[in-house]
């Protein structure tokens, strides 16, 4: 069942001339992990933010074509309805700490008060988050005395103990070092895996290779590529249009022009080049 | 860089189990009481009776003085010395020193105010010592306060200390670059002007990215909103709340009738 059905969709931003996405169709079924990657001004973070609602609930501007997320379509929903079923997250943790909590608990609390759970339940729904996303050793800390990657991980949470059916993440390692990419890619992963769709932007091509079902390439507001990870970013048309390649990809396609890549198929991660390598 | 937030002391006292409601009324009358008061010796009472058991049922009797010796004492000896040198009238003239004199009126004026000070001081000393503001504010909106309205107070005390170590990281930056913070005033506030930009821009920026980020989490809700902590509220609350209005309404009497 498609969880994600976007029609013809083209919008543009208040006071700016050129759309940020142009006729954009998509549909993502339930369960899929899909991975959107671009360039700069791709519109990757607009993509985001119309499958979270936030266009054009709250950026305004002018939005054509159907827009269907969980069964509900966005001329016809409210911001309110919106945030119970999509969840999203980006990149700055720092920013998404909402400053008006003094522990990592009430941090994570502060969703279900918002939108009024009780109690109890809410004790409970956050306990069982922090344990999945394994931070409950941080529970009376100040979100604000973490590392990036715990940040992240605290601001995934308070995400996930929302329970969103689709959880939507705009670039949500691009500030971490490698050790926070590990932990926050392990949070996703296992989201994923238990069943949650995902739409995320990422660079890292190495992980998506690893996680993504599906992989879309958009420039200039339009999708130019759209498949398999495997087929996506090895893809000459990628290197053509100024999207970031694996360095593992790059150096096989020289290696190819040479007449040492013997595979059909370019690698995107260090085993596959090691594998193609010592054909 | 973890810095305190607030003057908050966790603690288990008869203070820290009220209402904040009730915290603020009552520290609210223990400053109007003695304005409205006709009687002399009203705040010197209230600090020996009232102040000094309060810090022990609030078991925060060291912070408050530290706080007292840090803040209240050199501020009410500020006043004590200005009144009492420059109140003017008075006929009994007990020390002169070129055109200052100290009266035996003026002095007695200066004590009453200073102490005055000292209990207004002290009394929201107390509050601030026994009432974590996350509860306080919690406590506003489930009575009416707007929730922006408490968000701004509440995020404004956690983000200052985190825009103050920006600042500072902004500052090393650009002294790392040779910028001049340590000449005259007018050439360091030349130099420092480049610096106020990006501090300044920058939080703009993050406010978008912040507004988002609690609106994804329903801040803006119309749902009711519930509380993680439980906030007390008892018949106890309801009965000392009623009390310390009449005493205020008592007060006013009093100072309009004598």
């Amino acid at each position: 069942m498609a969880l994600i059905n976007l029609r013809n969709v083209t919008y543009k931003y208040p006071l700016t001339k050129t759309p940020a996405l142009q006729n954009i169709n998509l549909q993502v079924n339930e369960g899929e992990f899909v991975a959107v990657i671009g360039p700069n001004g791709a519109g990757k973070s607009t993509l985001c933010y119309t499958l979270a609602g936030f266009v054009p609930h709250f950026f305004k501007g002018e939005i054509s074509g159907s827009v269907e997320v969980a069964g509900m379509e966005s001329s016809k929903s409210t911001l309110d309805e919106w945030i119970l079923n999509v969840g999203l997250a980006f990149q700055n943790p720092f920013n998404q700490i909402s400053g008006a909590k003094y522990t990592v608990f009430e941090e994570i609390a502060f969703g279900l008060e918002n939108t009024g759970v009780p109690r109890e339940e809410m004790k409970s729904r956050v306990e069982e988050a922090m344990k999945l996303t394994d931070i409950s050793n941080l529970a009376d800390r100040s979100p604000y005395s973490l590392s990036g990657g715990q940040q992240q991980r605290v601001a995934l949470t308070s995400i996930l103990v929302m329970q969103p059916k689709l959880l939507v993440l705009d670039e949500p390692t691009s500030q971490m070092d490698p050790i926070g990419t590990r932990e926050v890619f392990g949070v996703i992963h296992k989201m994923a895996k238990s069943g949650m769709t995902v739409v995320m932007v990422e660079h890292k091509m190495e992980w998506i290779a690893q996680f993504a079902d599906r992989v879309i390439a958009l420039k200039d507001g339009q999708i130019l590529l759209e498949g398999k990870p495997s087929e996506v970013l090895t893809s000459d048309l990628l290197a053509e249009n100024g999207f970031g390649v694996s360095r593992y990809t790059s150096t096989a396609r020289e290696a190819k022009k040479q007449g040492l890549w013997k595979k059909e198929t370019l690698p995107v991660t260090l085993d596959e080049a090691v594998d193609g390598f010592t054909l | 860089m973890h810095e305190r937030l607030s003057y908050y002391v966790k603690r288990d006292s008869v203070l820290h189990h009220l209402n904040p409601l009730t915290k603020i009324i009552l520290a609210l009358s223990i400053v109007l009481i003695p304005i409205f008061s006709p009687w002399y010796w009203t705040s010197h009472i209230l600090l020996l009776l009232v102040i000094v058991p309060l810090c022990f049922a609030g078991r925060v009797t060291r912070e408050y003085f530290t706080s007292a010796i840090r803040l209240i004492i050199p501020a009410a000896g500020f006043i004590f010395l200005m009144q009492a040198f420059f109140q003017p009238g008075g006929e009994n003239v007990i020390f002169k020193f070129w055109l200052l004199d100290i009266t035996q009126e003026s002095l007695s004026f200066a004590f009453r105010i200073s102490t005055r000070i000292t209990v207004m001081i002290s009394a929201f000393t107390l509050f601030l010592l026994t009432t974590h503001p996350n509860e306080l504010m919690t406590d506003l909106t489930r009575r009416g306060l707007p929730a922006q309205f408490a968000y701004v107070i509440i995020s404004t005390l956690q983000i200052l200390p985190q825009m103050q170590a920006k600042a500072q990281t902004i500052i090393a930056a650009q002294q790392s670059r040779g910028l001049d913070t340590e000449s005259t005033f007018l050439k360091r506030a030349g130099s420092v002007l480049p610096l106020v930009g990006p501090l300044v821009f920058g939080s703009l920026v993050e406010v978008e990215e912040r507004a988002i980020a609690i609106e994804a989490r329903g801040f803006t809700s119309k749902k009711v909103k519930t509380s993680l902590h439980e906030i007390p509220d008892r018949s106890v609350d309801k009965l000392i709340r009623g009390g310390l209005v009449i005493l205020i309404i008592i007060s006013i009497v009093l100072n309009i009738w004598l």
